[in-house]
């Protein structure tokens, strides 16, 4: 459904912010997503960042990862509410639900054809622990041989 | 395998020159091309908020390596640039360093 997109949204609050400040910001965005009928799917505080360039005469930051499912409204609401607050000097939001789709597709391709292959040599389909390592090694050895022949 | 890359990367300069008098300038005998990162690892999401992955594509001056000199496939190249403006929005890597 177009209504369930999967956002990860990325800000960066000032970091004489205090802890309440921070969490109260939080709590908005939460209960935006509420609003929006979306749902909350993970937060991550990475804590206190030395950041690459100043933004504002900051040096620092404290960095807050959320990961939302909801409705392109309920970010266009979001993204208002981070650009008044005055904590924030920094935010991004990006869709990630479909580049996390077709990794996970890749990866079980992957997984699939791998499969096929070793039932054909008469090997278990599953790589056992211990054996993959010196497998993948020699593959990329022979790799390397023909890359430099030519 | 560091001392492979930094001959990589000094071909980028130096090297080059020296092979324009000849021919197509391709790999030297103790150059290589260097397969793509992403493919060998297998990694299909490049995640811009990994630092650690994408320092390896920035050099000293903050631009984006070019991918004759990383060896990076042109897909995972264009995956990689996306992620790495990204980050840099974030101020997780600088835009330039002087």
């Amino acid at each position: 459904m177009s209504q369930n997109r999967q956002y990860e949204l990325v800000y960066i609050v000032a970091p004489e912010t205090g802890e309440q400040e921070i969490a109260d910001l939080h709590t908005q965005i939460e209960q935006i997503v509420q609003r929006f009928h979306g749902t909350f799917d993970k937060t991550e505080n990475w804590g206190r960042r030395k950041l690459a360039y100043e933004i504002g005469h900051h040096k620092e930051g404290v960095y807050v990862v959320e990961t939302i499912t909801g409705s392109g409204e309920m970010v266009k609401e979001i993204e208002r509410r981070l650009r008044v607050a005055d904590t924030i000097i920094r935010y991004l939001t990006v869709r990630v639900d479909e580049d996390l789709r077709v990794a996970q597709r890749r990866q079980d391709e992957r997984k699939s054809t791998q499969a096929r292959r070793r039932t054909a040599r008469g090997l278990p389909p599953e790589p056992q622990p211990g054996e993959r390592r010196g497998d993948m090694d020699e593959d990329d050895d022979r790799m390397d041989g023909v890359e430099g022949g030519r | 395998m560091s001392e492979e890359r930094s001959g990589g990367r000094g071909r980028g300069g130096k090297k080059d020159d020296k092979a324009k008098g000849g021919e197509r300038p391709r790999g030297g005998f103790f150059r290589r091309r260097r397969v793509c990162k992403f493919c060998a690892d297998k990694i299909d999401y490049i995640n811009y908020k990994d630092v650690r992955l994408l320092t390896p594509f920035i050099p000293e001056r903050g631009k984006i390596q070019p991918r004759r000199i990383s060896g990076t496939c042109a897909k995972h190249q264009r995956a990689l640039q996306t992620a790495i403006s990204r980050a840099r929005q974030l101020a997780l890597i600088p835009y330039v360093t002087d």
